[in-house]
């Protein structure tokens, strides 16, 4: 019987606590925090695939930053990458804007956020010319997309084929409900993702959140045989079992750790699936560097 | 020392749970450091007559009662409630009552549900009330059951001030008089801290600032919820240990006497 639920920062990052089985059953990794100024292993990186800062009108405006980097702290998570959503469905001037945001917050954490460019595809020309000017920037990592359209809706594929081009991953929003979702008409789940897949096997695309788009059980079957799709634990929803039944599923090599800003609940998940030591590690970070690396061997 | 005041024995009607026998509960609280569980019948949720459940719960956790603190799920609008009501107390020895107006259609301020909050308080039985099941975007075809919202539960708890009323699966507190300093309430409501932030927003540490630590208990939702999250809530929150120890045991402790 454990008596002490309770541990210290240092047991908590490192996964020593000598008590807490809730811990220390889960050959969690050691943290390698860059911005604590600790030793750095790269191989052993732990990645927030899926989180969020919030939208101001300054890219000068530090807003949630220290807030989330707190977080992050607090949890053992090294690197985060973000997007920053303006109101929706979003303009030209409000996607820009974010970005702008975005590569501000990277200067200022160079080590911590690494930045998704988020348009709205319905924009066009002038969302194809974000998504270059932002992967030009140092920081940016890749694209996302919410529920603006349909991730099937032919508008889409021009951000699709540049993001091949430019070997960068597509986070997507996704979620499925067995209810129309009034106010995500557009809303792309699991399905979408896979028929998207099949149109362009080499996109390198990511469907959000499996805790917390509505019937995850749905989602991870709707994915099974899109080989290429990649699914992000993150989600307030922490279901029992939900992580297992995604690596057995599809896998732990298609999964990427993420919070979406639920924090306990993302790292919690992690903590209680049954995975080995190496297949944690490469849903905590491993994965999502060999995503990220597939840029920078190619390009 | 960790009680969980939110966790379920049983088959659900709408998700394969695994850990939900005694046994398999109990591996995964050993597993987790869990030393006590408040349960319910999970299968008591969409049953009409709840009663087999309760009984079915009452012989699952029999041999295990140092460990699992059974309670009633009752629905006042069924007939019998009662009679399941004094069985589940002083035949299967029931300590408290869980509530699922929305699953049993009836409304907390219906005189059913008010007799039957009397009838718990005068038998010593906490009242607890999930807010809900399951997230509501991953609810079933089948049935479209709304979460109870806070502003239901307020009116409730003014109405009772004997009663003792445990909040579960429940989130938004502080912006509900509910979770406000000086709210003219009773203090006869506890909050439960599955849903509750720790981190940012850290809901869990505003309640604690407005209401004291006496008011949080410690939940999980079991084997709904994989249990790691809240605890790992109690590890991150900024708290000293006497608070801890309040929240992790000796507010659900102080409940049950």
């Amino acid at each position: 019987m454990i008596s002490n639920p309770y541990l210290n920062r240092r047991e908590f990052l490192t996964g020593t606590l000598a008590t807490g089985a809730a811990v220390a059953a889960t050959a969690w990794p050691a943290v390698n925090a860059l911005a604590r100024g600790a030793a750095k292993d790269k191989k052993n990186l732990v990645i927030d695939s899926h989180a969020h800062l919030s939208f101001r009108a300054s890219p000068a405006d530090e807003g949630d930053e220290a807030a989330v980097l707190d977080a992050a702290d607090k949890l053992g998570i090294d690197q985060l990458c973000c997007s920053i959503l303006p109101k929706r469905p979003a303009t030209v001037e409000g996607f820009q804007a974010a970005n702008r945001v975005m590569a501000a917050a990277h200067k200022r954490h160079p080590d911590r956020f690494l930045g998704y460019c988020f348009v709205n595809p319905g924009c066009g020309r002038a969302a194809l010319e974000e998504i270059r000017r932002c992967l030009d920037l140092p920081g940016f990592i890749g694209v996302k997309l919410y529920n603006e359209h349909f991730c099937t809706d032919p508008i889409v594929f021009p951000v699709i084929e540049l993001a091949i081009e430019r070997r960068v991953p597509i986070l997507h929003h996704a979620g499925h409900s067995h209810y129309p979702v009034k106010e995500q008409p557009n809303m792309s789940d699991g399905g979408h993702l896979a028929e998207l897949a099949k149109r362009y096997p080499e996109a390198r695309l990511i469907c959000a959140h499996i805790g917390g788009g509505g019937d995850w059980e749905w989602t991870i079957k709707a994915l099974r045989h899109a080989k290429s799709v990649y699914l992000d634990t993150s989600g307030s929803v922490t279901d029992e079992a939900m992580i297992d039944m995604a690596v057995k599923v599809l896998t732990v090599d298609r999964l990427l750790f993420g919070c979406d800003m639920s924090w306990t609940a993302g790292i919690g998940k992690i903590r209680a699936a049954r995975l080995s030591a190496e297949d944690r590690r490469k849903l905590l970070g491993g994965n999502m560097q060999r995503l990220l690396a597939l840029r920078r061997r190619q390009g | 020392m960790i009680i969980d005041t939110n966790a379920y024995l049983g088959a659900y009607a709408f998700r394969h749970l695994r850990h939900n026998t005694a046994d398999g509960l109990l591996e995964l609280m050993d597993a987790k450091g869990i030393a006590k569980a408040w349960v319910s019948s999970a299968a008591a949720i969409t049953h009409r007559n709840v009663q087999p459940a309760n009984e079915e719960l009452a012989e699952a956790v029999r041999r295990h009662r140092d460990r699992f603190i059974p309670l009633a799920v009752i629905n006042p609008f069924y007939a019998g409630w009662r009679d399941d009501l004094a069985a589940c107390k002083e035949q299967l020895g029931m300590k408290g009552l869980q509530l699922y107006p929305n699953w049993h259609n009836y409304s907390l301020a219906d005189k059913c549900c008010l007799d039957l909050v009397d009838a718990a308080t005068a038998l010593r039985m906490p009242i607890t009330i999930p807010l809900r099941v399951e997230d509501y975007r991953q609810r079933s075809w089948l049935v479209d059951v709304k979460d109870l919202s806070l502003a239901e539960i307020v009116p409730l708890i003014r109405a009772k001030p004997q009663a003792r009323f445990v909040l579960l699966n429940g989130a938004g507190y502080t912006a509900s008089p509910l979770g406000q300093k000086n709210n003219g309430l009773p203090a006869n409501y506890w909050i439960e801290i599955s849903r509750l932030s720790a981190l940012m927003a850290n809901e869990i540490g505003k309640l604690v600032e407005a209401l004291g630590p006496d008011c949080i208990v410690f939940g999980t939702g079991m084997p709904f919820n994989a249990p790691d999250p809240s605890l790992m809530k109690i590890q991150v929150l900024q708290m000293n240990r006497k608070d801890k120890d309040r929240i992790c045991w000796e507010n659900a402790a102080a409940l049950m006497r």
